[in-house]
């Protein structure tokens, strides 16, 4: 892990909408808040394994959120963070507790600042369907994608990690990796139910 | 769709990534906006062409944090390791006996629960979450001789039950501590405003641990659950209130024991449905 780098918020919002060097960002995020996100997690009675999956999870969804532009800065990151830590693990209790039937009942029962949160945030199931997705790709596919859409690197610098012989041919077979990952997504239906919907 | 239109899509998708494909001109990139516009079909495969991008950043993203955390689990191992050399610790219980004591109790609360379905159904009607904290609250009376010697200003506008003067000094003050933060939270909880209480309560719970100290952890933590309950929240007061009761050494662990968990269980079964 790197050496310490300090943050403010404004900072660290900052850092993470510019895309570069996330990895401080990252390690602060858990140098300065997952014993507190844990602890909290824990005295709501998770274990320390809950703990630090909700803690992931929670960092997955502040980054995207301020990514997507969608953080307001109305609280401060600490508190940010303990509301998307409680909406996602109270969301993880109640589908173990009651698989399927709570969701409705739940979601009636929220009060407007979870569901602030959650409007913040997005779908955490989705979330991670969506990365499941990526799984059933196949590595070679996965990396090149990830090399384009993730590490957003030139063409020229992901012909050299990928053995392919020149841009053209990584070109080509980018696209036929997006049409196979669009395909899965088709045939996922949850997923799929989900953003025929909002295309209505 | 053709796969030239859908390659067409693509080429659009990627122009503002550092990989796009610098060939493609300002008149394709036109139209392929007026085809999205244009064709329902078209749309319907752009939107798609987006989640998947999606779905590999998310991929991206969850890779990167889980190295993250990688790193940060080990050197907190480390850390773990080098402070138990230093001091060993008290052999903690297991947690498989707390998981089995959970379950024993469930299924005795079960038991009781079909034998007293007469009274069960009496009590459904009657009960919430909030009629339980009315049963089970009472104020926390400050125990003077905890803090510093003599009543500091903020112990007088609490024992004088002066909330407003305490939320005012508590907000005022240069430098918060946890009985500070508790005796706001107790405020709160007087005056009814129980999501500025949750705040304060489990800010209590996260100072102690960073600091690693456990001043009013207890308090905190009871209070906090009952808090909960005020917001007739019996689904997150549960877990804070089965912790305690399954720890002896817990502050409150013998008010906790008294309460009826056939009675909150059925408030969380009532205010789930």
């Amino acid at each position: 892990m790197k050496v310490a780098e300090k943050y403010t918020d404004a900072e660290l919002t900052s850092a993470i909408s510019s895309g570069k060097d996330l990895d401080p960002a990252i390690h602060f995020l858990y140098r300065q808040y997952s014993e507190a996100i844990r602890s909290f997690i824990m005295s709501y009675g998770g274990n320390e394994q809950d703990a630090d999956d909700v803690f992931q999870e929670t960092v997955i969804a502040f980054i995207d959120c301020v990514k997507k532009g969608k953080y307001r800065q109305e609280s401060s990151v600490k508190t940010f963070l303990a509301s998307v830590a409680r909406h996602i693990w109270f969301n993880d209790l109640k589908k173990k507790e009651r698989a399927g039937i709570r969701e409705k009942k739940y979601e009636s029962a929220r009060d407007q600042q979870e569901k602030d949160i959650s409007h913040q945030i997005g779908d955490v199931e989705q979330r991670r369907q969506l990365r499941e997705l990526l799984t059933q790709l196949g590595e070679p596919c996965h990396k090149l994608l990830h090399l384009f859409y993730y590490e957003n690197l030139p063409m020229k610098e992901i012909v050299e990690h990928l053995p392919y012989e020149n841009e053209q041919v990584v070109r080509n077979k980018k696209y036929k990796c997006l049409q196979q990952l669009t395909g899965l997504l088709k045939a996922n239906p949850a997923l799929a139910g989900q953003l025929n919907e909002l295309i209505k | 769709m053709s796969l030239e239109k859908t390659n067409a899509l693509i080429d659009h998708l990627d122009k503002d990534f550092a990989g796009a494909d610098t060939r493609i001109s300002p008149e394709t990139t036109a139209a392929t906006t007026r085809l999205i516009a244009e064709d329902e079909e078209a749309a319907k495969e752009w939107a798609y062409l987006q989640r998947a991008v999606d779905a590999v950043q998310q991929a991206g993203l969850y890779q990167q944090v889980a190295s993250a955390r990688q790193q940060w689990e080990s050197q907190a191992e480390s850390a773990a390791e080098t402070q138990q050399q230093d001091h060993p610790p008290a052999e903690a219980p297991a947690a498989g006996m707390v998981r089995n004591l959970y379950r024993n109790m469930m299924r005795a609360a079960a038991v009781i629960l079909v034998l007293l379905a007469g009274g069960a159904i009496f009590k459904y009607v009657r009960l919430s979450s909030s009629s339980l904290y009315s049963e089970y609250y009472s104020s926390y009376e400050l125990n003077t001789s905890r803090g510093a010697a003599g009543q500091d200003s903020i112990d007088q506008a609490y024992t004088a039950r002066n909330w407003n003067e305490v939320l005012t000094l508590s907000a005022d003050a240069k430098t918060s501590s946890n009985k500070m933060e508790f005796l706001a939270g107790m405020a709160d909880l007087e005056l009814k405003k129980f999501d500025d209480a949750i705040a304060h309560f489990e800010q209590v719970i996260a100072s102690n641990t960073h600091s690693g100290q456990d001043y009013f952890e207890d308090e905190a933590e009871y209070y906090l659950a009952m808090s909960w309950l005020a917001k007739r929240k019996v689904n997150e007061a549960m877990p804070i209130l089965e912790k305690i009761k399954a720890n002896k050494d817990h502050l409150y662990h013998d008010k906790v024991e008294k309460m009826s968990f056939t009675d909150l269980r059925l408030v969380q079964y009532k205010e789930n449905k």
